[in-house]
């Protein structure tokens, strides 16, 4: 079975077999084994062990894995897999707005744009407060503001949609 | 001397735990306290006896004053311990507790109001003899009395908006030559943002570190500084990581620190355990910023260099022990703490929230815990995002840097994003391991920390844990064993680390084969 991983901005080839995997041309041998009664898994490459804490993302493959010090957002899918999930990604490319949802449950603070607005990728939109702190929610790309859904002083559920853009190129 | 039987704890989290253990250990009775979000908590639990005192927001449950006073009462209770933050630097709650007949376990309220602003505290660190931030309390009339006022401060100097803010109408002037220039920009600036053109002018601090003097002192006069905390990691004025001893301290200059904060605790007719925080300056000067009068967050740092226990003396000083030490003790080893939060470094420090999975806390050698969570712990909103505080302690800075790598590795939470990984990466910077910090460190350098790329064996571990793991959850889609997960190369065994190949390798190429080729 091959498996096509998004790791870290590369795409790495593992290739599964009997009782090991092949990477880059190498092969190891490789196990996969739960730490009973824990959320732990234990993954041994080549002898080496390492400690892996997974939890599952939002779609199939999609996990987020803590191992060796270091926290990864992986996609892992099959070569079947990865070829329908590239072409579904190129349909998407050219679609519609692009909402910046609340990424906790809190209180809006401050609405810093207004339909029509030009706003550039990582500029500041809202400003939303949990846990005592103010926290910055930001624009995933360059474009225009459609709708703004937020409003200062109200109360929002984790995942809300709070303003939707529409990305387009902008002028230097 | 009047021993203390029963304390309530006015507080919650790992602070509430830290005192219900110090309690035990002397051998006084403990009474927690629990809003609705809390019923479950660890320190509840700990206690000899607990409490409810309302809904989950702190205004109606821990910050009750009056409530709390009335439970102590209730119970038989003869003290309230405050621990951090909530009531513990309320002049006014210090007062009530002493009013109802309690022992307050904390400094006199006198004490708390005169250190309560930072306007009074720094007049009274001035007549104390402790050194401030050097400045004018009263707007500059023209660029002569600005050279005057400079050149007695020395150079630099910042000139600074009265009505100021957000670094508007804000000059740093590095020579007699620039602050004529300055002074007319800084003013016009202020003008025009905020209608106001009154211009103060203050020593400015060079690449500052924020070291802070621990002191304790008894009802009997006695009053001892307990060397110093470097704090210079912060975020947002939030501390991240704490050490002590620090880098930039000498034993000179640690004695004379100690003198000051101790000048400034006896101005305040201080009692209990109290932390002066200082500014230090590249050439070695340091300035009296505040005086927190309160146990600290960060308190066992100072705990492990100097073999106290902070939270005891507290409680012995409350029920009114004499110090047996009048000399300050000489710190011994290095500690580090990592206050471990739930915030997602990766994604903007956002809180994060939800249940403790899993918790593996790290042990051995060296390595304190002062955790207020647990598996099955809920992370909510309503407090404070701190959920332990690891703590390392060795000879030497440098060991005990790899002591914390280590402990940090040892470390699990599942279930909620922590600030884990961000320390990890505090350990590995060369800077932060040759010492060489300041308070703006960390806002300089988090953009680089955070985009740090991990090793490329660490990326290949990844990508095979991720290929295995969603090996097995297509077979488990695919009803392929028990669990989904029956052995061999992606298969997990019940037992860990034993491979068990549930089936023969020829077996599973067959179906493997078979999946590919629908």
């Amino acid at each position: 079975m091959r498996y096509l991983v998004d790791v870290d901005g590369e795409r790495v080839e593992v290739r599964l077999d009997g009782d090991g995997v092949a990477v880059g041309g190498e092969h190891v041998r490789a196990h996969l084994a739960d730490v009973e009664g824990t959320t732990v898994r234990l993954v041994t490459i080549g002898g080496v062990q390492h400690r892996v804490v997974v939890r599952r993302g939002d779609a199939r493959g999609r996990y987020a894995l803590w191992i060796d010090g270091w926290r990864f957002e992986v996609e892992a899918l099959d070569e079947r897999a990865r070829a329908i999930q590239d072409l579904a990604a190129a349909t998407a490319q050219s679609a519609g707005p692009l909402p910046v949802t609340a990424p906790m449950p809190g209180l809006i603070v401050r609405v810093a744009v207004a339909v029509g607005d030009r706003v550039r990728s990582g500029q500041g939109v809202v400003v939303m407060e949990a846990m005592k702190m103010e926290n910055e929610l930001r624009a995933p790309a360059d474009g225009v503001v459609r709708a703004v859904r937020a409003e200062a002083g109200t109360a929002v559920e984790k995942g809300t949609v709070l303003v939707e853009f529409e990305p387009v190129g902008l002028d230097p | 001397m009047r021993p203390l039987r029963k304390v309530l704890i006015a507080n919650r989290g790992e602070i509430a735990l830290r005192i219900v253990r110090a309690c035990r250990e002397l051998g006084i009775a403990s009474v927690a306290v629990y809003s609705d979000a809390d019923a479950q908590a660890p320190h509840v639990r700990e206690a000899d006896e607990a409490v409810h005192i309302g809904p989950a927001p702190a205004a109606e449950s821990y910050l009750r004053g009056d409530h709390l006073i009335a439970v102590a009462k209730q119970l038989g209770a003869d003290a309230i311990h405050p621990g951090y933050g909530f009531l513990s630097e309320r002049e006014w709650f210090a007062r009530a507790v002493c009013d109802a007949g309690l022992v307050w376990v904390g400094p006199p309220a006198e004490a708390i109001a005169a250190m309560g602003s930072k306007t009074a505290a720094r007049t009274l660190a001035i007549s104390a003899g402790t050194p401030v931030v050097p400045g004018t309390t009263e707007p500059l009339r023209d660029a002569a009395e600005a050279a005057e006022v400079a050149a007695r401060f020395g150079y630099p100097v910042l000139l600074k908006a009265a009505a100021g803010g957000g670094g508007k109408g804000m000059r740093i002037v590095r020579g007699a030559g620039e602050i004529a220039g300055a002074l007319a920009a800084a003013k016009r600036e202020s003008q025009n943002a905020f209608g106001d053109d009154a211009v103060y002018v203050e020593k400015y601090i060079e690449g500052p570190r924020h070291i802070e003097i621990q002191v304790l002192a008894d009802a009997y006069g006695n009053c001892v500084a307990l060397g110093e905390r470097e704090c210079s990691i912060q975020r947002r004025h939030q501390k991240m990581i704490e050490e002590a001893p620090s880098t930039a301290v000498t034993a000179e200059l640690r004695a004379r620190m100690g003198a000051a904060a101790v000048a400034a605790a006896r101005a305040a007719g201080y009692v209990n355990a109290g932390t002066c925080e200082f500014l230090l300056d590249r050439t070695g000067e340091f300035y009296f910023l505040e005086m927190n009068t309160r146990i600290q967050v960060e308190h066992p740092v100072t705990e492990l260099v100097m073999g106290l226990d902070l939270v005891q003396w507290q409680l012995r000083i409350a029920s009114g022990e004499q110090l047996p030490f009048t000399e300050s003790p000489v710190p011994r080893g290095w500690a580090i703490e990592c206050r471990i939060t739930s915030e997602d470094p990766a994604n903007g420090f956002l809180p994060s929230t939800g249940r403790i999975a899993h918790l593996h806390v790290p042990s051995g050698p060296g390595v304190r815990w002062d955790g207020g969570i647990e598996a099955g712990s809920v992370v909510g909103l309503s407090y404070d995002p701190m959920l332990a505080k690891l703590i390392v302690f060795d000879r030497t800075r440098e060991a005990a840097i790899r002591r914390m790598e280590r402990a940090l590795r040892e470390l699990v939470i599942d279930g909620v994003e922590t600030s884990r990984e961000f320390h990890l990466r505090v350990m590995a910077d060369p800077e932060f391991r040759r010492g060489e910090i300041s308070i703006q460190w960390l806002e300089a350098k988090l953009p680089e920390l955070l985009a740090r790329k991990a090793p490329p064996e660490a990326v290949r571990a990844a990508a095979i844990a991720a290929a295995l793991l969603a090996d097995r959850d297509r077979r488990a889609r695919n009803g392929g064993g028990p669990r989904g997960d029956g052995g061999g190369a992606s298969g997990g065994g019940t037992a860990p680390r034993a491979p068990v190949p549930a089936e023969s390798s020829w077996a599973r190429a067959a179906r493997f084969d078979g999946l590919r080729s629908p």
